[in-house]
C-alpha cells in the first residue's frame, strides 16, 4: 500500500488540508434520520467504542458489536462491557454481512487488519466509518469502490462523550468523506446523523478531510500535546534538583502544574494563562517563551515536514513491523527518569502558586502552543484544525499527568502518539541544552519573590499586545465563542 | 494524649472560597461532651462541623485545643471522594475503560484498625461488594463505605454530618447503637437536620442561623431546648403549586395505556443479580411508594423506566407507549418524566443560577443549552418565591448548601408538571422545615390529576397523603 496523500497532485493537497469548516446547528435539522433503521456495527468495545454506542442506541439507532473470535470465546473485556449493557455481540460472520454502516473504533495498528477482515465480509453499498484517518492517509488503504468511508472524531475521551449525552448536551465533533469513497453522494447525509446520535451536533461540529485530519493531528500530539510535556517535565524538574528545591516539592509542581496552568489555557487562551502570573513573571515568562521558539522552531518543522512526506508513518511502520522495539524501549527509559521515579511530596500547593512558581512551565506551554499552531498553519492547515489540535487538546493531556505522571499520559495516549512523543523528546531535550543553563529556581520552583512588581508601562502593552495578536489567541476566541454560544444559558 | 484540653473557638471567623463565612463564633467543647449541631439549611451547620476537621480559611479569631486525629463524614467529603473517581475516570484520552478503585481499597487507604473494619463491613451488610468499583454503589452503599473510613480511622474527635441518612433500617439501628458505645471514648460533634433522631447520648445542642452560632443549649436545659425543637420545626402557612408552561404541550398519551409496563424485568450484572423477573404496572395517575433496603435494586429499578440504565434494552419494558428498543430515543421518554434524586444531583455539577436550573427541567437537560420563554422564566420565578430564594435566582448552583440545592432540583423536577414524578428520596440532606415543606408539595401534586408519583424513601413517618400502591424489592441475593 501507498502513502495516499503522496499520490496526490499539490493543489490537491492544499485543498484537502484546508477543510476545515465549523457547522451551524441548523445544518443537523435531519437529526438522525439518515441512520434510522439501518444495522450499525460497530467493532472494537474500548472507551470510544462503547459510549458512542451507548449514545448513539440512546438516540434511537440499532447498534450491536462485533468482536474478533477469541475476545468473545474468552469473555474478555471489550465482550464484558458491550454485553452487560446489554447489546447483541457477534461474530465477524454473523453481524458484518447485514450492517449498513460498520464503526471501525479499534487502535490505528490494527487497522490494516482489521480493515481486510472485515472488507469481503461488507455487504454491496455498505459504509465504513473510522474515527481517525491514518489508515487511509498513511497506510493508503484502499477500500472498495462500492463501500461509502466516512470518519466521526468527538474530540474528547469516550467517557465524556457518554457523559455530556447524558446531560443533554455533547462534545466537539469533527467529520469527514473521503471522496474517493462516496459512490452514492450519502457520505455526508451519514456523517451528520452519526455526528448527531452522539450528540456532537450541540456541542459543535467541524467538517473536515481525512487528510487534514490526520496531518494536523499527528503533529499537535507529537510536539506540544505530548512531546513539549515529557521534555518540559524532565528539564523542569532536573533542574529544580540542580537548584536545591525539595524533590518532592518538584515533583507535585510539574504533576499538578501543567494541569492548573493549561486550565486557564482552556478558559481564555495563552492571554488568559499568561494573565494570571504577576507583570513581571508575565515579562520573563514572554521572553524565555521568545527564546525557546527560536531553539525549536526547526524542530517543530521537521516533525511537520516529516509528517507530511510521510517518513514519520514510514519510520513508526517499521517499527510496527519490528514488534514496537522502539517504542518499548522508550517507554522503559522513560520509567527510569528522575522526575518519574520521584514521588509528588505531601506539600500544599495553592493554584496560584502553581503559576508564580512555575513561570518556566508557561513559557513552554505559550512556546509549544504557538509553535505547532504556526508550524501547522504555514503547511497549509487552516487555523481551525490547527487550533484543535495544539491549543484546546492540551489540557485534556495535561490532565493525563496530574494522576500518574508521564506513564499515565503514555499509557492512555495512542501507540501513534506515544511514539511521536518520544521522537520529539530526544530531539528537544539536548536541543534546550544550552539555554537551560541559564535557568535558575526564580523562574522554576521558587518563583520571583520581588517586593516590587513594578514594571515599565511601555514594554508591558508591548508584550500584551504581542500575546494577544498571536493569529492562535484570534481562532481562539472565535472558536471558543462558538462553544460559548451553544452552551451559553440563553 | 490531648484528651484532657478543651477545644476552643474563640471570636473565630471563617471564610468558604469566598462563598460563605462563618462569624465570630465562640465555642466550647469540654471532655466527655457530645454536640449536635442543628439549624437551616444553608445556615452553616456543616461548616461549622468542618472548621472543625480543618475545612476553611481562618479570617480572624482563634481555634485550639483541637486533637490530632479528627474524622468528618459528609456530604460534602463524599461528593469529593466519587468527584476525585470519576476524574480518575476522565483519563482515558484514547482508549481505555478506567475500573475505579474497588472499595477494599478505598477503606484501607486510611484504616488503622483492620479487625475494627472487617467487623463494620459484616454489621452494615458491604461484604459483598469490597471488589467492586467506589463509584458504582448507590448512595446508601458509599455513605457505609465513608463512614467506615472514619470510624477505623482511630479518631479522637468523631465528626458526622447526617450520618444516618440514606442508611437502611437495619443498620441504622445498629449504627446508632454502636455510636452510643463510642461515645463513652470519642468525643464526637454530629450534625442532624432531622432534630428528632438525635442519639440520647449527645449532651449540648448548638444553633446555627446565618454563619452565626446563636445558641447553645444544654440537654438538662429542658424549656431552652422546647423552644429550639419549636424553632426548628417552623411550618409554612399556605403553599400554592405554580401553573405548568401552557404552550409546553407534550404528545398526547392515550389514556386509557399504563404508563409504564415492565414485563419480567430482571437486572443482572457477571457476578450479581440484582432482582429478576420484576412486573410493575403504573397507570395514569396511580401513586406508588417504593422501598428496600440498600442495594437491593430501587434505583437500578427506576433508571430502568428513566432510560438510564443500559439493561432497558434487553428487558421487556413499555414507557409511555413506546415499546423500549424499537427506535425510541431517551429525550422521548425523559420528556414525560420528572426525576430527583441524590446521584442527579452529584451529576448536576454546574455554575448555572438557579433560575436556569429550575428551567432546565422543562429540557430535562444537566446545565441549559435552549433558549427559555419568558412564561418559562416567571414559573421558575414563582417556585423559587415558593423556596423563599427569590433575591438568589441569579447566584450559581454549585455554591449552594446540600439541602438548598436539594430544594431546587425538586423545583427543576416538578417545573413541567409530568406525568411522572419520580422522587428518589427527595428529604435526604433536608432540615425539617424544608422536609414539610416538600412533603406537603408532593402531597399537592398528588391530589392533582395529571401526575402519578412515584416515590422511594427509608424514613416510615415520611408517608404521603394520597400514595396508596406499596412495591417493596427484597434484600440483596447473595
Amino acid at each position: 500500500m501507498a502513502n495516499y496523500f503522496n499520490t496526490l497532485p499539490l493543489r490537491q493537497q492544499l485543498a484537502e488540508l484546508a477543510k476545515c469548516r465549523f457547522m451551524h446547528l441548523d445544518e443537523f435539522t435531519d437529526g438522525v434520520e439518515a441512520l434510522k433503521g439501518k444495522k450499525m456495527v460497530v467493532i472494537g468495545c474500548g472507551a470510544q467504542g462503547l459510549n458512542q454506542g451507548l449514545n448513539l442506541r440512546d438516540s434511537g439507532l440499532d447498534v450491536s458489536y462485533t468482536l474478533r473470535d477469541e475476545a468473545i470465546a474468552q469473555k474478555r473485556q471489550s465482550w464484558k462491557n458491550a454485553t452487560e449493557n446489554g447489546f447483541t455481540v457477534g461474530t465477524y460472520e454473523e453481524l458484518l454481512p447485514m450492517a449498513d454502516v460498520v464503526l471501525n473504533l479499534t487502535p490505528d495498528k490494527q487497522h490494516t487488519g482489521v480493515v481486510n477482515t472485515i472488507m469481503p465480509l461488507m455487504k454491496k453499498g455498505a459504509c465504513l466509518s473510522y474515527s481517525h484517518g491514518f489508515n487511509i492517509v498513511e497506510e493508503g488503504m484502499q477500500i472498495r469502490d462500492d463501500i461509502t468511508v466516512i470518519m466521526v472524531a468527538p474530540k474528547c475521551p469516550g467517557s465524556e462523550v457518554r457523559a455530556e449525552y447524558v446531560r443533554g448536551f455533547g462534545v466537539p465533533t469533527l467529520i469527514a468523506v473521503h471522496e474517493d469513497n462516496d459512490p452514492k453522494g450519502e457520505g455526508l447525509a451519514l456523517a451528520k446523523a452519526y455526528a448527531v446520535g452522539t450528540g456532537g451536533h450541540k456541542a459543535g461540529v467541524l467538517m473536515s478531510s481525512f487528510i487534514a485530519e490526520v496531518k494536523s493531528d499527528l503533529m499537535g500530539e507529537q510536539t506540544i500535546l505530548c512531546g513539549m510535556l515529557q521534555t518540559g517535565s524532565l528539564l523542569c524538574f532536573d533542574k529544580m534538583i540542580e537548584e536545591g528545591i525539595d524533590p518532592g516539592y518538584a515533583s507535585k509542581l510539574i504533576q499538578y502544574g501543567w494541569e492548573t496552568t493549561t486550565e486557564a489555557l482552556k478558559y481564555g487562551g495563552v492571554t488568559n494563562m499568561m494573565d494570571r502570573l504577576s507583570n513581571p513573571a508575565k515579562i520573563r515568562a514572554f521572553d524565555l517563551a521568545e527564546q525557546m521558539k527560536d531553539i525549536m522552531r526547526p524542530l517543530y518543522q521537521k516533525h511537520q515536514d516529516d509528517i507530511m512526506n510521510g517518513t514519520f508513518s514510514k519510520t513508526m511502520m517499521a517499527d510496527w513491523a519490528n514488534d514496537d522495539a522502539e517504542l518499548l524501549g522508550w517507554r522503559a527509559e522513560t520509567a527510569e527518569t528522575a522526575y518519574e521515579k520521584t514521588q509528588a511530596g505531601d506539600v500544599d500547593i495553592s493554584e496560584q502558586e502553581y503559576f508564580d512558581n512555575g513561570i518556566l512551565m508557561v513559557a513552554m506551554v505559550k512556546a509549544g502552543v504557538e509553535l505547532a499552531f504556526e508550524t501547522m498553519t504555514a503547511a497549509g492547515i487552516i487555523a481551525d484544525s490547527a487550533y484543535y489540535e495544539s491549543l484546546h487538546e492540551t489540557p485534556l493531556i495535561a490532565n493525563t499527568i496530574a494522576r500518574k505522571k508521564l506513564y499515565e499520559m503514555n499509557a492512555t495516549i495512542s501507540d501513534t502518539a506515544e511514539y511521536g512523543c518520544y521522537l520529539y523528546n530526544h530531539a528537544c531535550v539536548p536541543l534546550l541544552g544550552d539555554f537551560m543553563k541559564g535557568i535558575k529556581s526564580d523562574v522554576i520552583g521558587k518563583g520571583l519573590g520581588l517586593n516590587d512588581t513594578g514594571v515599565d508601562n511601555a514594554r508591558l502593552i508591548e508584550v500584551n499586545e504581542a500575546i494577544r495578536n498571536h493569529p492562535v489567541e484570534k481562532i481562539g476566541a472565535e472558536l471558543r465563542g462558538y462553544m460559548a454560544d451553544m452552551k451559553r444559558i440563553v | 494524649m490531648t484528651d484532657k484540653d478543651a477545644i476552643c473557638l474563640e471570636a473565630l471567623s471563617v471564610d468558604f472560597d469566598g462563598r460563605f463565612q462563618l462569624n465570630d463564633i465562640s465555642w466550647t467543647i469540654q471532655p466527655g461532651e457530645h454536640w449536635l449541631i442543628t439549624g437551616a439549611n444553608g445556615s452553616g451547620k456543616s461548616a461549622l462541623a468542618a472548621v472543625l476537621a480543618g475545612a476553611g480559611e481562618p479570617l480572624s479569631g482563634s481555634l485550639s485545643g483541637l486533637p490530632a486525629r479528627v474524622a468528618l463524614v459528609s456530604y460534602e467529603v463524599q461528593a469529593e471522594l466519587i468527584e476525585a473517581e470519576r476524574r480518575k475516570d476522565d483519563a482515558d484520552i484514547i482508549d481505555v475503560i478506567a475500573e475505579g478503585t474497588p472499595v477494599a481499597e478505598i477503606i484501607d487507604e486510611v484504616c488503622k484498625d483492620h479487625t475494627l473494619a472487617q467487623t463494620l463491613i459484616d454489621k452494615l451488610g458491604i461484604r459483598s461488594l469490597m471488589d467492586r468499583a467506589f463509584r458504582k454503589l448507590s448512595t446508601g452503599e458509599t455513605r457505609k463505605v465513608m463512614l467506615i473510613r472514619a470510624l477505623t480511622s482511630r479518631p479522637e474527635l468523631l465528626i458526622l454530618d447526617e450520618p444516618f441518612d440514606g442508611l437502611d433500617l437495619d443498620s441504622l439501628v445498629w449504627l446508632q447503637a454502636y455510636l452510643k458505645d463510642l461515645a463513652q471514648t470519642v468525643p464526637m460533634v454530629i450534625v442532624l437536620n432531622r432534630f428528632d433522631e438525635h442519639p440520647d447520648f449527645i449532651t449540648h445542642f448548638a444553633y446555627v442561623n446565618d454563619g452565626h452560632l446563636l445558641q447553645q443549649v444544654e440537654r438538662k436545659d429542658e424549656p431552652a431546648l422546647a423552644e429550639l425543637h419549636q424553632l426548628l420545626h417552623l411550618k409554612t402557612s399556605k403553599l400554592k403549586v405554580p401553573a405548568a408552561d401552557p404552550a409546553a404541550q407534550l404528545p398526547p398519551l392515550n389514556p386509557s395505556d399504563p404508563l409504564v409496563r415492565l414485563n419480567g424485568v430482571t437486572i443482572r450484572y457477571e457476578d450479581n443479580t440484582v432482582f429478576e423477573k420484576l412486573n410493575w404496572t403504573i397507570e395514569a395517575n396511580q401513586h406508588w411508594q417504593l422501598s428496600g433496603p440498600n442495594g437491593s435494586g430501587k434505583t437500578g429499578l427506576l433508571s430502568l423506566i428513566t432510560g438510564d440504565h443500559p439493561q432497558c434494552y434487553v428487558n421487556d419494558i413499555t414507557v409511555f407507549g413506546f415499546k423500549r428498543g424499537t427506535g425510541e430515543s431517551i429525550w422521548q421518554i425523559k420528556q414525560y418524566i420528572g426525576y430527583v434524586s441524590t446521584a442527579l444531583q452529584w451529576e448536576y455539577r454546574v455554575g448555572t443560577g438557579l433560575r436556569n436550573v429550575i428551567i432546565s427541567g422543562f429540557y430535562d437537560s444537566i446545565g441549559l443549552y435552549s433558549k427559555s420563554t419568558e412564561t418559562q422564566r416567571e414559573i421558575a420565578d414563582q417556585w423559587l418565591a415558593l423556596l423563599g430564594m427569590t433575591e438568589r435566582a441569579d447566584e450559581p448552583f454549585n455554591g449552594l448548601s446540600y439541602g438548598d440545592q436539594r430544594l431546587v432540583l425538586i423545583a427543576r423536577a416538578m417545573v413541567k408538571h409530568p406525568p411522572l414524578l419520580i422522587l428518589d428520596e427527595p428529604c435526604l440532606g433536608l432540615d425539617d422545615m424544608n422536609r414539610q415543606l416538600v412533603l406537603a408539595l408532593i402531597e399537592r401534586i398528588c391530589t392533582s390529576k395529571e401526575t402519578a408519583v412515584l416515590y422511594v424513601n427509608h424514613h416510615a413517618e415520611d408517608r404521603i397523603l394520597g400514595i396508596d400502591n406499596y412495591l417493596a424489592l427484597g434484600d440483596t441475593p447473595t
